[in-house]
């Protein structure tokens, strides 16, 4: 077993990786290999039938030097210490990056939503808030939604924790729904995250976004919102793929001269599948799923799966790509990664790229917290500068060093958080 | 005055009497029809609206004597001028009617009356007996019909019921009279030899003498009125001295009940009775009968035997079942819709009859789950089964029936001709009549004309969608929606010559039973929304779950598909679109949980009748909701509103369909109605009482439940129960299961494709890991399909950790024909599987099975031996992943079990599945390139269909390559690949040839379009034999010498690994 696969050793591998290159003393390395705080706890749910279940529940705080610490809670089947730990690392490191004053949590439970009822659910929520209450709270970590919780779970753990403590704390969880607490410009904030970001990089590279064009993989929320921002900025969107629901392939959809995606939306079933035979009558050309990826065009925009950019197909991609601004979680493999910083193509970090999801949730705590909501453009207003200044930072540490882009970004995030608990005085 | 003047006035004056006369006739015609009144109300209003009839209604009076009492106004005068009418009963006088004027009036010709004054006294005298005669039939029917008295009940002492029925029946019926007095005497000397002497016996002997009176020529004499009279009351002393009045009163009701039912009996029993005859009888019964009673005389279940044989089903099984729920008055419901020809001995066909037995079911089981009570059946016309040859017969058809003899291709050229012919035939009169009836009856509400046939639904032939059901709009003229209705019914009549039912009974050995086709004509449940006409709701339930998504759910614990309008789309498996699912055992439980998963699983297409076209339809949720939402009934119940990834039930006040995005969810309706509850006895009930599990088809108009469909579950060829072979050798077994599983068969697997849990957890990098996923997708476009399984650790497809379950998705494994997930014991836990929970839907939907495997529980085998050592062939399959090699282990079964196949078993009822290695499950069928060349082709229906698809193709295409001349188009060589060389082709495959070319460019041309008449003409031949039409037949891929040798594209096939080409001999002429 100990030869398998684990997420965590991965992360605190990559770690010890960008560790050595800051150089960070042995005290700092061994406090933020692993995390600060663990919570193990047992829940107990009366089920429907009259019998009680004992749930294992967790919550991990990895670091809280910069802030509360924020992450999801996950309801997974088999989930593992590990995994959450690894989940806990990374959301240090993800707030640091964008440099909002967040530390880096992750909890769950082991169970599976499909073989609960709702009110098990509910159950289940209020008994890992009643567990976990005196160690959680908008001061002190942040719960969110993460793999199959959701909106209704989050008022379930809120509601509960307010009974616990006789107020009213809007702030202690995020990813309500508007009205109920929720932030505005939620849904358009992953999308528009990645072309704000992109937008600082081809200044950097001195291209003028009126003659780029780019291929995007998917056509779900983070892909429709990039690429409707690319195009008002003067881009061309050539291609973008698309899951084909009754073929059960992925198609890509062509046109060299630019798709418009609001056609493109208004052409689009419910299942996220694009009309062919209308986008044949538009003009576009109807191309096997996988050649998003062969496109002669300077931006490639991953904006669907993890582990779509692979060693077996990292070799398609065409000389002319220029920027790989990653809008999925983790689209590319470490083989293809290698291949990719051989071939200098300039890679905006999926951990940036995406961070546009986890900055609005600072907002909605924010929000929440003083009890006062922004109007959309407000919103999206702040996310642009906070993403902005975040790139710009990178990207100057990455010229300055001559470090690749990934790497530069773990060295900047850790860094942040190395100074905070050196500036704390947790270590000398 | 001038005489024409007199004239005028004489003829004026008679007719303003006339007029009086009738105005004062419907006065006491509506005192008559009052029933609030009572007898002496009603005659004393009689009494004073009488004189308004006559000449001089100021000094008119009149008087009504009864039974020793007189009715007449206050200050009645006597007088001489009187008209007056005697009472009659039975020739007996019991009263009578006067009109008197109280002074002088002038005369008329002969007397103070007029000839039409005296003629309206007889019609009121006349009026007014048959009015309490009336009234005492309702008093006898309901005297007979109430409770049974409490004998200690003081109110009972007096006066004895049964002397008031005794009274009544004289005056009414005294047949029956006669008939009760013989039983009463015969039960009177049976039981009290001693008490009452002989006296029983005598009086018997008096009552039977009229009828058998010797040997004497003259016919016997019938009783008087009064010998009657004399004969009961002393009979009934007599009886009354050894009987309480509670027992005498009865044994009398039992005996009219019986002797009511035999006029029923005589016209069930005779043989070749016409249908007519028993429905006047049932009707004449029905009327008659107390519906609420105890079945209470033998010749009562008798009569319920036959009437079930006769219009249901004459199954020894059936009847046992239906006996027990349906009585005689239950048949009214069908004998009053029924369309038969005369002398028609026809039934209702099997749909019609699980239908009615099902209705009836719910209804007596309704007392003690009033839930039940709530469900309705749509109003129904039942048309005989027999007169299918009734309309064949008038219109000269009887020809048809050879139909089934004939070869497909024959039947399938003449189907189409067949519908049409049987389009332009001519009803016969009485059936148009009827149906005429029918339609009036229906209205202008939209009609659904199904299939009932003799043959339908019978258990293990459900004839799904083999019978037509046609939606009719029926909206515009009375002649309009007659002609459709025929066209309809014409329709399902051709459908019994349809190649597809021809074949389905052929497979079945069903061709030489008689099969005749019933008709139900239904009204559509539903409601009018915009254009549209629709049910709120509707969908299909089974009694038995063949596709668990938890296990906390059990297989009792039912399946729902639901859909939102018209249940059809609940019916079919879909290809695009996904109905919900619930359990109606653990409706919490549902399938999807996350917004995501809710919102991708919902449906997306709802079908409809569009009322201005009168067309079926299928229209797109999203836009029919923003146009239509606030229309729909219970609209709350069906969709969910989804804002800021919050899926919620809400109030219909709060769902703003213009901007809000809905979901059909049906969430509303599992958790704030009683519907789950409902099916969920529903389905519980029919179970028990007809000892099978159900499959039911409903639907709802958002306010009741109708019940459509009723059949046995086990009736669909998929949910049939596996065998469980028991003499398997130990060594052929690969796999056992003994949890969670359910009812299928998977035959001639020919694949396992084999993740190895133990390699799979030892994986180390992320990369590796992910590789499986995509191993298994590309492996899963190479294997024949659904001929494979796959196997493997944990929860397939989860989208969480990697190392918990191989990574795919619904693509990567929709070729397959089960996911089988592999909870093997690591060191200290069992870990939970996924039931497929990630692509649940897909899964049902394509019929994929699924069944989790637990190798370290007891008693279980899993060969883990076989499945671990046996040749790998991946490295062959996908030479760039042989480092997966020992993770991923593709196995060709027959390759490795001395050409055996795995066969799957499913058996829910015994909670047992097993996988072991047999020869292939069809008698013959050996794949193309396993089997030695035949020259012939065997008729197509004396083989199973799916072995045939490939037969013939195969065939064909050695004859097409011997005559492909080598030289003229410089042609190497030919060969077969793909499905049929697979042996796996279906109806509508093409035949896949690779043609080794080597030639000039005209050749080329000229070998294209030989092809190209070839693929026509098998095309051709195709859709007679299967109906599937297509452009051509043949897939010719040409290759060069240069393809060979880089094994480009299909030149890879020839010489392959896994299902090679196979090379078809040519001519010996060669290049």
């Amino acid at each position: 077993m100990e030869r398998a696969y684990n997420p965590y050793t991965t992360a605190q591998a990559q770690f010890d990786k960008v560790a050595a290159i800051i150089g960070i003393d042995d005290g700092t390395r061994d406090l933020l290999r692993q995390p600060l705080r663990e919570f193990h706890v047992l829940i107990p749910v009366h089920m429907d039938d009259g019998s009680t279940r004992i749930f294992n529940g967790f919550r991990i705080q990895h670091n809280d030097a910069r802030g509360p610490a924020k992450g999801g809670v996950r309801f997974h089947p088999q989930e593992t210490v590990d995994t959450v730990r690894a989940l806990s690392m990374w959301m240090t490191w993800k707030c640091a990056i964008v440099d909002i004053p967040l530390g880096g949590g992750k909890g769950g439970v082991i169970c599976d939503p499909h073989n609960l009822s709702e009110s098990e659910q509910e159950r289940l929520c209020r008994g890992w808030v009643r567990q976990l209450s005196r160690v959680m709270g908008p001061c002190v970590d942040v719960p969110a939604p993460d793999v199959m919780t959701n909106a209704k779970h989050m008022l379930w753990m809120l509601d509960e924790f307010e009974v616990i403590h006789g107020g009213k704390y809007p702030g202690f969880i995020t990813g309500k729904p508007v009205g109920m607490g929720g932030s505005l410009g939620r849904t358009e904030a992953t999308g528009y995250g990645v072309i704000y970001i992109l937008r600082e990089a081809l200044k950097d590279l001195g291209i003028d976004p009126r003659g780029t064009t780019a291929a995007i993989q998917g056509f779900g929320n983070v892909a429709r919102y990039a690429g409707s921002l690319y195009s008002s900025l003067g881009g061309t969107v050539v291609a973008v793929s698309c899951w084909d629901n009754s073929a059960k392939q992925s198609f890509t959809i062509r046109k060299k001269d630019g798709l418009d995606t609001a056609m493109l939306i208004g052409i689009t079933n419910s299942y996220g599948t694009i009309d062919r035979e209308k986008a044949l009558a538009a003009g576009c050309e109807v191309l096997p799923g996988d050649d998003w990826i062969s496109q002669d065009v300077d931006i490639l925009i991953p904006a669907a799966m993890e582990s779509q950019i692979t060693a077996d197909n990292v070799g398609r991609i065409s000389k002319q790509v220029r920027i790989l601004a990653e809008g999925a979680n983790g689209p590319t493999t470490p083989d293809a990664d290698e291949r990719i910083k051989e071939r200098g193509i300039f890679v905006i970090p999926d951990f940036l790229a995406n961070a546009g999801g986890v900055t609005c949730s600072y907002f909605e705590q924010v929000q929440s917290n003083t009890n006062f909501f922004w109007e959309k453009e407000e919103v999206l207003r702040r996310l642009d500068g906070q993403l902005t200044s975040a790139y710009r930072a990178l990207y100057d540490l990455a010229l300055k060093r001559k470090m690749y882009m990934r790497d530069a970004a773990y060295v900047i995030a850790i860094n942040r958080v190395v100074q905070a608990v050196k500036m704390r005085g947790w270590v000398r | 005055m001038t005489d024409r003047d007199n004239a005028n006035e004489h003829l004026l004056g008679l007719l303003q009497e006339r007029a009086k006369e009738l105005n004062c006739l419907y006065r006491i015609d509506a005192i008559l029809n009052d029933e609030s009144l009572s007898l002496p109300e009603m005659l004393e209003r009689i009494v004073s609206a009488l004189p308004s009839g006559f000449r001089f209604p100021d000094v008119c009076q009149a008087r009504i004597v009864y039974q020793n009492r007189t009715y007449q106004p206050a200050g009645f005068l006597r007088s001489d001028i009187s008209a007056v009418c005697d009472l009659k009963v039975e020739g007996g006088v019991v009263g009578l009617v006067e009109v008197l004027y109280t002074r002088e009036v002038p005369m008329v010709e002969d007397g103070y009356f007029y000839d039409k004054e005296r003629q309206l006294l007889k019609i009121v005298a006349e009026r007014i007996v048959q009015t309490i005669m009336v009234r005492r039939m309702k008093q006898v029917a309901c005297a007979l019909n109430s409770p049974p008295p409490d004998v200690g009940t003081p109110a009972w002492a007096s006066p004895p019921q049964w002397k008031v029925v005794v009274a009544l029946l004289l005056e009414t019926d005294p047949d029956m009279l006669t008939y009760v007095c013989r039983k009463m005497l015969q039960h009177l000397s049976a039981c009290s030899s001693n008490a009452g002497g002989n006296r029983p016996a005598v009086l018997n002997q008096r009552v039977i003498q009229p009828f058998c009176s010797g040997e004497v020529n003259a016919p016997g004499a019938r009783m008087t009125g009064q010998e009657l009279a004399q004969l009961s009351e002393e009979t009934f002393t007599l009886a009354s001295q050894q009987m309480s009045d509670a027992e005498i009163f009865m044994s009398m009701r039992r005996w009219i009940q019986e002797e009511k039912a035999n006029s029923l009996i005589t016209a069930v029993e005779r043989i070749g009775g016409s249908v007519g005859e028993v429905v006047e009888a049932i009707s004449r019964y029905y009327h008659m009968l107390d519906r609420h009673s105890p079945s209470a005389f033998p010749a009562e279940r008798w009569l319920e035997v036959a009437l079930i044989r006769r219009f249901l089903s004459d199954k020894p099984d059936f009847i046992r079942i239906a006996r027990r729920f349906l009585k005689i008055h239950d048949f009214y419901d069908v004998t009053s819709r029924l369309i038969y020809p005369s002398g028609s001995c026809g039934k209702i066909g099997g749909k019609a009859t699980g239908l009615f037995l099902a209705q009836k079911i719910l209804d007596r089981r309704s007392g003690e789950i009033p839930l039940l009570a709530s469900v309705k059946v749509p109003k129904t016309w039942y048309v005989a089964t027999d007169e299918t040859t009734e309309f064949l017969q008038y219109n000269r058809l009887q020809g048809l029936n050879e139909q089934q003899y004939k070869s497909l291709e024959e039947i399938r050229i003449e189907y189409p001709q067949i519908i049409q012919l049987l389009k332009a035939a001519h009803f016969p009169p009485g059936f148009v009549k009827s149906l005429a009836m029918a339609l009036d009856d229906f209205g202008q509400a939209p009609l659904i004309v199904r299939s009932s046939s003799v043959l339908e639904d019978q258990a293990g032939a459900a004839f799904s969608g083999k019978y037509k059901s046609l939606f009719l709009g029926n909206q515009g003229s009375k002649k309009d929606r007659l002609e459709a209705v025929m066209d309809a019914i014409a329709e399902v009549y051709a459908s019994m010559y349809s190649p597809d039912s021809i074949q389905y009974r052929a497979e079945r050995g069903m061709l030489d039973l008689h099969e005749e086709m019933g008709i139900l004509i239904q009204e559509v449940v539903g409601t009018r929304i915009g254009p549209y006409f629709m049910p709120s709701f509707a969908g299909v339930a089974f009694s038995n779950n063949e596709y668990c998504w938890s296990p906390r759910i059990k297989r009792e614990d039912g399946l729902v598909r639901l859909v939102l309008g018209l249940g059809s789309r609940a019916v079919d498996r879909l290809n695009n679109d996904f109905p919900i699912l619930m359990s109606p055992g653990q409706p919490e439980l549902r399938v999807n949980t996350t917004p995501d998963e809710i919102k991708y699983y919902s449906p997306k297409q709802a079908d409809v009748l569009n009322l201005e076209n009168n067309a079926f339809e299928s229209v797109d949720i999203d836009s029919f909701l923003r146009n239509y939402g606030d229309a729909v009934p219970d609209v709350q119940h069906i969709v969910s509103v989804c804002r800021d990834g919050y899926v919620r039930a809400t109030s219909a006040l709060d769902i703003d369909f213009d901007r809000d995005d809905p979901v059909v969810t049906f969430d509303g309706l599992a958790r704030n109605s009683v519907f789950i509850k409902t099916i969920d006895r529903i389905l519980q009930v029919l179970r028990e009482e007809m000892q099978t599990p159900v499959d039911i088809e409903f639907a709802c108009d958002g306010k009741q439940f109708y019940l459509l469909q009723c059949r046995s579950q086990n009736s669909g060829p998929e949910s049939l129960p596996g065998l469980i072979p028991k003499d398997i050798e130990r060594s052929n077994i690969i796999f056992s299961a003994s949890r969670h599983v359910s009812n299928g068969t998977i035959p001639d697997v020919s694949h396992i494709v084999y993740v190895d849990p133990d390699g799979y957890s030892e994986l180390q990098s992320l990369d590796d890991l992910v590789a499986v996923g995509r191993v298994v997708g590309m492996i899963n476009a190479m294997l024949p399909k659904r001929r494979f399984i796959l196997m493997g650790p944990g929860r397939w497809g989860s989208r969480g950790d990697v190392k918990l379950g191989v990574q795919v998705s619904y693509a990567d494994i929709n070729n397959a024909a089960a996911l089988l997930e592999i909870a093997k014991r690591k060191s200290n836990y069992v870990p939970e599987l996924s039931f497929g929970t990630h692509f649940f839907q897909d899964l049902v939907e394509a019929n994929i099975r699924y069944l989790p495997l637990y190798p370290d529980d007891e008693g279980i085998i899993f060969n883990e031996a076989f499945l671990t050592r046996v040749t790998n062939i991946l490295p062959r399959l996908l030479p760039d992943y042989v480092r997966l090699a020992q993770v991923v282990r593709v196995i060709d079964v027959p390759e490795s079990a001395d050409g055996k196949l795995l066969q799957i078993s499913m058996n829910g009822e015994m909670g047992d599945a097993i996988g072991y290695l047999a020869a292939h499950a069809g008698r013959q069928a050996v794949p193309r390139r396993q089997r030695p060349v035949s020259g012939k082709a065997e008729r197509a229906d004396e083989l199973r269909f799916d072995q045939e698809f490939w037969r013939w193709r195969a065939y064909m295409a050695e004859r097409l390559a011997e005559r492909l001349d080598p030289v003229a188009f410089g042609v190497k060589g030919a060969y077969l690949t793909g499905s049929v060389n697979s042996g796996t082709a279906g109806p509508g495959s093409d035949i896949d040839l690779i043609i080794h070319f080597q030639g000039e460019a005209e050749q080329l041309r000229r070998l294209k379009s030989w092809l190209e008449g070839w693929s026509i003409a098998l095309a051709q031949i195709n859709y007679l034999k299967t109906g599937c039409s297509c452009e051509g037949l043949l897939d010719a891929h040409i290759v060069t010498d240069d393809d060979i040798a880089a094994k480009t594209s299909f030149a890879a096939k020839i010489d392959a690994i896994t299902d090679p080409a196979t090379p078809l001999k040519m001519s010996d002429r060669q290049t």
